[in-house]
């Protein structure tokens, strides 16, 4: 039996190890095991209060429990006990009343609580009881009107049932939206363009000075048509999103076009319902001609010498 | 008229060509040498006796090797001379001179002659064969080291592999070119089966004619040879190359149709052939003709020489036609692009053209068919506008440069020497013609089509179209009878053949005068209405004396609206009748209420208010149906041409009301076109139209008008915000027609004025408020088009800056509102940097606008911007636009260097583009003109452009022509006035045994060469002080010389060419003399270059040694004095020099002091003189076209 269970502070740790290791983080739980635990401490200290070196896990798992439900039904009867009495908190000779209703001789407690050999148990670790957090109080709360019995619960935060005034009216004038972000814009390229210009190579215009107007000095590319005919990145994003959401009450709105125009539209149409590959019949004519174009035919081998084609007519 | 051929064609070889082999393998890399070499061999049947001499064409090829059926053959290589068509020696710099030379020059190496400069010597072994008409092989090898014409090589300085670097070759060329990368029979007419092969880098695709049959590696694994097989028969010009790192696209729709773009362009590619497949499945509906290739490949190169070339089964294109979904405006110019490539599938690369004369044919048919599509595609509003289009450039060009002939006829007994004498340049060949003059031949050839539609209606024409198809594709499938590959080559005649078996139609007259003739006509209507016999009186007047007109006779059509409906009236035009009577249908006064028909049926409200209470007509319209090649300038009431615009549903007739409307500016106008502007549904064009009509219109009423600054309301109305007007809409183009719209409306309103002719402020803030609101985030489409225009409207609303002295443009003096466009150019401008648009048309917009900055005096004049944007390297829109700031900047500042530099770009440009825009630029504003005097007009610079057009542009003909258009620009036909006075030439008439000082030195000036605008003949030859002006006849007067001489070359056994031209230098070089004069003549330098245009005469008298000339006099002693004189003199002069005879060679001395009065005179004098004349001519064979001597029948005169 001694070496079944190794008593004390070590069985303590090794059970808050497993606990926490075990258990989930939720701060409930682990309030719940903190109590446990030590409770587990004081059944291991009082044991060995009376001489026990170990104890069998069962037996202290068992005794632990027996001191839980002990504790709880002296708490529970108390509390009967006061409510009872139409009060809602205990007091001191509630659980005096319960104690001597579960046939406890309380006049030994102050001579047991205040024996020689006792061993004194740490506070256990603070478990930090989970801090409800107040609730936000936006306003004055109103109060009850004269007719409202006081004892009537309060009115809940104004912003949960009537508008909350921001700081300021948001700017809902199409006009100044627009002036903002053509400004922004505009402010912005300008800042962009003067970076650059300052960073780089420029031309100007005037000969007095260079500074004003300046122009990022054109420098030849060595290939000229891939920048100027590909469509910038910026450009490709734009389309990404129209097309997915403007799209369709663009289309409809004015289809009343003469002729130049309807055939683009309708072939623009046509290409924006396309898969990008332009793939139009099935895949599977699609693969066929793949096979069938000569220029995607795998290139063949020479044998041995190259043929002459030359002479067929 | 040419019209023997009608029983077939005609080769001008004593051999038939059946099947030629070309192969290009690279040895060398092809890329980095550029370099080419390869064989050809040619199959050819003779069809003479003893053939013992092949003329081919190989023009910068070297030849190493040939042999005839495995024989060691001869070949003697020509100096090509168009590669300096006058010897440098040479001091002579007249425009006249050199054109003459220059067609001589064309002629001798003219394959549709039977010439050549690669002449081949049968090796005699084989000449027995030829009694039993065996087949001969011809096999030459060949290398192109960099050639300059014929392939271009476009390889960026990158790093990487050449395919990394999207390095790439392709061919090209203006007509038959094919000569300038392998020998061949570089003719349109000459039709044979091909095997292609080219060798590439493994990483490179060779697109080429016909069927790709297989590909193979090479041994050593790291190249591929393409063999291509064409078995439709096919010209050499129409074979092409194209070889680069292509992406692959298999058309969707067609699989056997195979696009190629350059690498990274495959999703534009995707979107651009998108639509491909309507114009095959329209043209093949339309023909009933299925396309005659078995394949179809469309290749995207970049620097491409033309935006479009068509040929057998592959069409190259430019790669700047390529576009994303999101542009609108390149969407269709790239659809009409496709569609003329594929309209000359089926016209001028499948059916060929017999010669060059038959060339309208061809491009009629195309055109016209292409036409067709644009009517289907694009609408029968856009079809009639293109045509008014077209038919108004086609007038405008001839009334100002002179007629464009169709059918040029050069042979037979009957014609004149020179059909067209109004023009610097011979239309006898295609590489002599002036590219602007080509555009236009082309333009008049569809519309004439279209005439002959009107005629035998479209049924009709159709299926003459189908019957030249099937007949050519039947000929095509006889592999073995090359005899009835004619079958496929179109010539006048025959055309006109099939379309009188089909139509039973004469169309006789309509030939006759569109296409034997040039010039338009040109109308002046005014009517007058007679109350009393309620009748209107037309009267319509012609103006065909001045240059590029023509008399018209027969019908026309007139429309006139009036109260009780629209009625067609026929009217005959007749040679003295200028008045018509036509009675009205309607009683003038009107029924209250009651709705007027119009033409198409539709009856609308008319507030007839303005019109004249005594009369029934709203509007009249002279041939409205545009069946006649014609101006017609019409005089009715601004109340009538007002009706005109609201309630004619013709297009043609609101355009043409638009433009008659810019005359009166009244308030009624102004309402009329902004009921027009406002109307939807109204077609576009005439909408845009309306709002340029509209700002004039303003600006003359100035003083009177009321309200906003026109059309500013009307687009607030249209594409502004409802709740603040003053801003624009977010973009949304979905709508193309308010897009136009709305691109153009501030363009026309930055036209408009003040009082003080200044753009008003509000207008000016207006357009920059659209610049700073503008929004594109939510739009499908790119703005980049619109962003262009409104920097175009911003350059529109500059005015000159006022300046007080002529300070120096500074920052701090610069105007607030300038200032605010400045700063909104720099931003466009910087910001393009950063992000580019599509095709750069901001930057282009940009570089417009400063140039208007610097040209209206508000930033100092600088071209060093310009000229780093015209840099190689740059988008070539960007570099056009920088290149024509800066020819603009050389007019304005008289600027040498500047004009040095561009034609150092001229000459070494890599983009051949780019260097015939240069050309093409400076002739349409040039520095200066022969009109005024310059300091830019020096020595220098003639012998620069002289050397340029000499021998600098022997590799592109379409460069040599703009050269030869810029310096007539520049200096006119004759002599240019800045260059020193040439000594006195004493000139000898040996004949009549006296000396004569040189006429036209010694006093007057003579009346002038045969100047294209008469009026101008006058002015420019007055600072002249030698005439020299035979040329410009004598020219083309060795015409009939030259057809006969077709029959006779082979026979000739003239010496070998390349002999006499290298004797010839020598000769010059030692001048004078050296050769016994065997004949008596003139002995003038000038006549000497002069008689270049002789050297049909005297091909045949090279046996005799030539006479080089003696003094440089440089005098022209004949004068072709006729300035003013009207062309029909014209003509029957021409017509009577038809015998060979150039007259007034001698009668100079009679002429100095008569010069006006004999010009009557010696188209009787020549008759007389014609011997001497003919005489003379053969003495003066010093030129280096000159190189061929072929007894000429007209010898025996």
């Amino acid at each position: 039996m001694a070496d079944s269970v190794v008593m004390g502070s070590g069985s303590l740790n090794s059970g808050s190890r497993s606990g926490s290791s075990k258990t989930s983080t939720s701060p409930t739980d682990n309030y719940q095991l903190a109590r446990r635990r030590t409770l587990q401490v004081v059944v291991s200290s009082l044991l060995t209060e009376c001489g026990f070196e170990s104890a069998e896990k069962a037996a202290m798992e068992t005794l632990t429990e027996m001191m839980q439900s002990y504790i709880t039904e002296v708490g529970r009867c108390a509390k009967a006990t006061c409510e009872h009495t139409a009060r809602s908190t205990p007091t001191l000779s509630d659980v005096v009343i319960t104690l001597v209703e579960m046939g406890f001789n309380v006049d030994t407690l102050p001579v047991y609580a205040k024996r020689s050999q006792r061993m004194v148990i740490t506070a256990p670790p603070i478990t930090n009881a989970s801090v409800v957090p107040k609730a936000l109080i936006a306003g004055q709360k109103r109060t009850h009107p004269t007719y409202i019995p006081s004892h009537f619960p309060e009115f809940p935060d104004p912003h949960t049932y009537i508008k909350t005034p921001t700081f300021r009216e948001p700017v809902s004038d199409y006009q100044v939206v627009r002036e903002k972000a053509a400004s922004q814009r505009r402010d912005v390229e300008r800042a962009l363009t003067r970076f650059m210009a300052k960073t780089g190579e420029t031309e100007s215009l005037f000969k007095d000075d260079i500074s004003a107007f300046p122009l990022i000095a054109a420098k030849p590319s060595a290939i000229p048509y891939l920048s100027a005919l590909l469509p910038s990145e910026l450009e490709l994003q734009t389309l990404e999103e129209t097309d997915s959401s403007e799209q369709d009450d663009q289309t409809d709105t004015e289809n009343n076009s003469s002729n130049v125009s309807q055939d683009d539209q309708s072939a623009d149409k046509e290409n924006v319902v396309l898969p990008p590959g332009g793939v139009v019949p099935t895949g599977k004519a699609n693969e066929e001609n793949m096979t069938d174009n000569p220029y995607l035919r795998p290139v063949k081998k020479p044998k041995g010498r190259r043929k002459k084609l030359k002479f067929i007519y | 008229m040419n019209r023997k051929k009608d029983k077939g064609f005609e080769s001008p070889r004593p051999y038939k060509l059946t099947h030629q082999v070309v192969c290009i393998n690279n040895i060398k890399s092809f890329f980095r040498d550029k370099s080419v070499i390869g064989y050809v061999e040619l199959t050819i049947f003779p069809t003479v006796m003893n053939l013992n001499r092949i003329k081919l064409e190989a023009s910068s090829a070297r030849i190493y090797r040939v042999r005839v059926n495995d024989l060691e053959g001869l070949h003697s290589f020509t100096n090509d001379p168009t590669l300096e068509v006058c010897h440098h020696e040479s001091k002579q710099r007249n425009l006249n001179y050199f054109s003459s030379a220059y067609t001589a020059a064309v002629s001798a190496v003219d394959p549709d002659a039977g010439n050549g400069e690669l002449s081949i010597k049968v090796p005699s072994e084989l000449w027995k064969q030829g009694d039993e008409m065996k087949v001969m092989k011809v096999y030459i090898e060949f290398s192109l080291d960099q050639p300059k014409g014929g392939l271009h090589f476009v390889v960026p300085d990158v790093d990487g592999s050449m395919a990394e670097r999207a390095a790439h070759v392709f061919s090209f060329g203006n007509q038959n070119s094919t000569r300038f990368w392998f020998p061949c029979v570089d003719s349109y007419s000459e039709l044979c089966t091909w095997k292609l092969e080219f060798t590439v880098d493994a990483s490179m695709v060779a697109v080429s004619c016909g069927d790709l049959v297989e590909t193979v590696y090479t041994h050593d694994m790291r190249k591929k040879t393409f063999h291509y097989m064409l078995p439709i028969p096919t010209a050499a010009p129409n074979i092409s190359l194209a070889v680069g790192p292509f992406e692959i696209l298999v058309d969707p729709y067609m699989h056997e149709v195979t696009h190629f773009c350059l690498p990274q362009l495959l999703p534009l590619l995707k979107q651009t052939m998108s639509y491909l497949h309507e114009i095959f499945e329209f043209y093949e509906e339309i023909l009933t003709c299925r396309y005659p290739y078995s394949c179809f490949k469309t290749v995207f190169v970049d620097e491409a020489y033309v935006q479009v070339s068509s040929y057998a089964s592959m069409s190259i294109f430019s790669t700047n036609l390529l576009h994303s979904g999101m542009i609108i405006d390149q969407t269709p110019v790239t659809r009409r692009c496709l569609a003329q490539a594929l309209a000359q599938q089926f016209f001028g690369c499948f059916i060929s053209r017999m010669s060059w004369s038959d060339e309208w044919v061809l491009k009629g048919i195309s055109g016209y068919i292409y036409g067709l599509y644009l009517k289907k595609t694009f609408g029968v509003n856009e079809y009639r506008h293109w045509i008014k289009e077209e038919l108004d450039k086609i007038v405008e060009y001839e009334l100002k440069m002179g007629g464009v002939l169709l059918h040029p006829t050069f042979s037979g007994g009957k014609e004149k020497d020179n059909p067209t004498p109004h023009l610097h340049f011979s239309i006898r060949h295609p590489h002599t013609l002036s590219w602007e003059y080509y555009k236009m031949f082309q333009c008049k050839a569809h519309l004439v089509m279209r005439l002959i539609e009107n005629r035998i209606s479209m049924e009709f024409m159709l299926q003459v179209f189908n019957k030249l198809l099937s007949l050519a594709s039947t000929a095509s499938s006889q592999k073995y009878q090359s005899h009835m590959w004619s079958q496929m080559l179109v010539s006048t005649s025959g055309f006109l053949k099939s379309i009188s078996n089909v139509s039973g139609k004469d169309i006789g007259p309509l030939i006759k005068q569109w296409v034997d003739q040039s010039g338009v006509v040109k109308f002046f209507g005014s009517f007058a209405f007679n109350r009393k016999r309620n009748v209107l009186e037309l009267e319509i007047r012609q103006d065909y004396t001045s240059s590029g007109t023509q008399k018209y006779v027969g019908p026309i059509k007139v429309t006139v609206q009036e109260l009780d409906g629209s009625f067609n009236h026929t009217l005959q035009i007749e040679e003295n009748s200028l008045k018509h009577d036509i009675p009205c249908h309607s009683k003038s006064r009107r029924n209250k209420k009651k709705k007027i028909p119009l033409m198409n049926g539709e009856e609308v409200d008319m507030d007839l208010s303005a019109m004249d209470a005594d009369s029934p007509l709203l509007w009249i319209r002279i041939d409205p149906d545009m069946s006649i090649l014609r101006k017609v300038e019409f005089e009715q009431a601004d109340f009538m041409w007002q009706y005109q615009l609201r309630f004619e549903r013709d297009v043609v007739a609101q355009e043409e009301a638009i433009s008659a409307l810019e005359i009166f500016p009244t308030p009624a106008s102004r309402l009329a076109l902004t009921d027009i502007l406002e109307q939807d549904q109204c077609f576009y064009k005439v909408r845009i139209q309306a709002c340029f009509c509209l700002a004039k219109i303003a600006n003359s009423m100035m003083s009177t008008w009321t309200g906003p600054p026109a059309m500013k309301s009307l687009f607030t109305r249209m594409f502004c915000c409802k709740s603040c007007p003053n801003i624009v809409k977010t973009n949304n183009f979905i709508n193309f027609q308010s897009y136009f719209l709305q691109k153009t409306m501030p363009v026309a309103m930055a036209l408009l004025r003040d009082v003080q002719n200044l753009c008003p402020k509000e207008v000016l803030n207006f357009i920059l408020d659209l610049i700073k609101y503008n929004d594109n985030r939510k739009n499908k489409f790119s703005d980049n088009y619109y962003r262009a225009e409104l920097i175009d409207a911003l350059t529109n609303s500059l005015t000159p800056a006022i300046s007080i002295n002529n300070e120096v443009r500074t920052v701090d003096n610069l105007n607030t509102d300038v200032r605010l466009i400045l700063e909104e150019i720099t931003r466009f401008l910087n910001m393009e940097k950063l992000l580019p648009s599509y095709r750069n048309t901001i930057t282009v917009s940009c570089l417009r606008a400063i140039r208007m900055l610097q040209k209206n005096g508000h930033i100092p004049s600088d071209p060093s911007l310009f000229k780093s944007y015209a840099q190689y390297g740059h988008f070539v829109d960007v570099r056009i636009a920088a290149l024509e700031a800066v020819i603009d900047y050389t007019r304005v500042d008289r600027s040498s260097s500047e004009l040095q530099w561009l034609l150092d770009l001229v000459q070494n440009d890599p983009v051949h583009y780019i260097r015939h825009e240069i050309l093409s630029m400076l002739a349409k504003n040039p520095p200066f003109t022969k009109a005024a005097d310059s300091l830019l007009c020096n020595e220098a610079l003639v012998d620069q452009l002289w050397k340029l057009m000499n021998s600098g542009t022997c590799h592109d003909w379409r460069l040599r022509c703009d050269a030869v258009n810029l310096y007539y620009t520049l200096f006119g036909l004759t002599r240019p006035s800045c260059l020193p006075l040439p000594e006195l030439g004493l000139v000898l008439n040996l004949k009549e045994k006296k000396a004569v000082l040189n006429p036209t030195i010694k006093s007057e000036q003579g009346p002038g060469g045969p100047e294209v605008t008469t009026t101008m003949a006058f002015t420019s030859t007055l600072e002249e002080e030698h005439v020299v002006m035979e040329p410009a006849l004598s020219g083309v007067a060795m015409a009939p010389q030259g057809l006969k001489r077709k029959a006779e070359t082979p026979l000739g056994s003239s010496p070998e060419p390349g002999q006499v031209m290298q004797e010839e230098p020598s000769a010059k070089a030692s001048v004078k003399s050296k050769f016994p004069t065997q004949e008596e003549e003139d002995i003038d330098m000038d006549t000497v270059h002069d008689s270049q245009a002789f050297i049909y005469h005297h091909l045949n008298m090279l046996e005799r040694p030539s006479t080089p000339g003696k003094e440089p006099s440089s005098v022209e002693q004949a004068m072709l004095s006729m300035p003013g004189t009207p062309m029909p003199t014209l003509s029957k002069e021409s017509t009577s020099s038809k015998h060979g005879d150039h007259h007034h060679h001698h009668h100079h001395h009679e002429h100095k002091k008569k010069k006006k009065k004999h010009k009557h005179k010696h188209k009787h004098k020549h008759k007389h003189e014609s011997k001497d004349k003919d005489r003379d001519s053969h003495a003066f064979s010093n030129s280096p076209a000159s190189g061929r001597s072929i007894r000429s029948p007209s010898l025996s005169d």
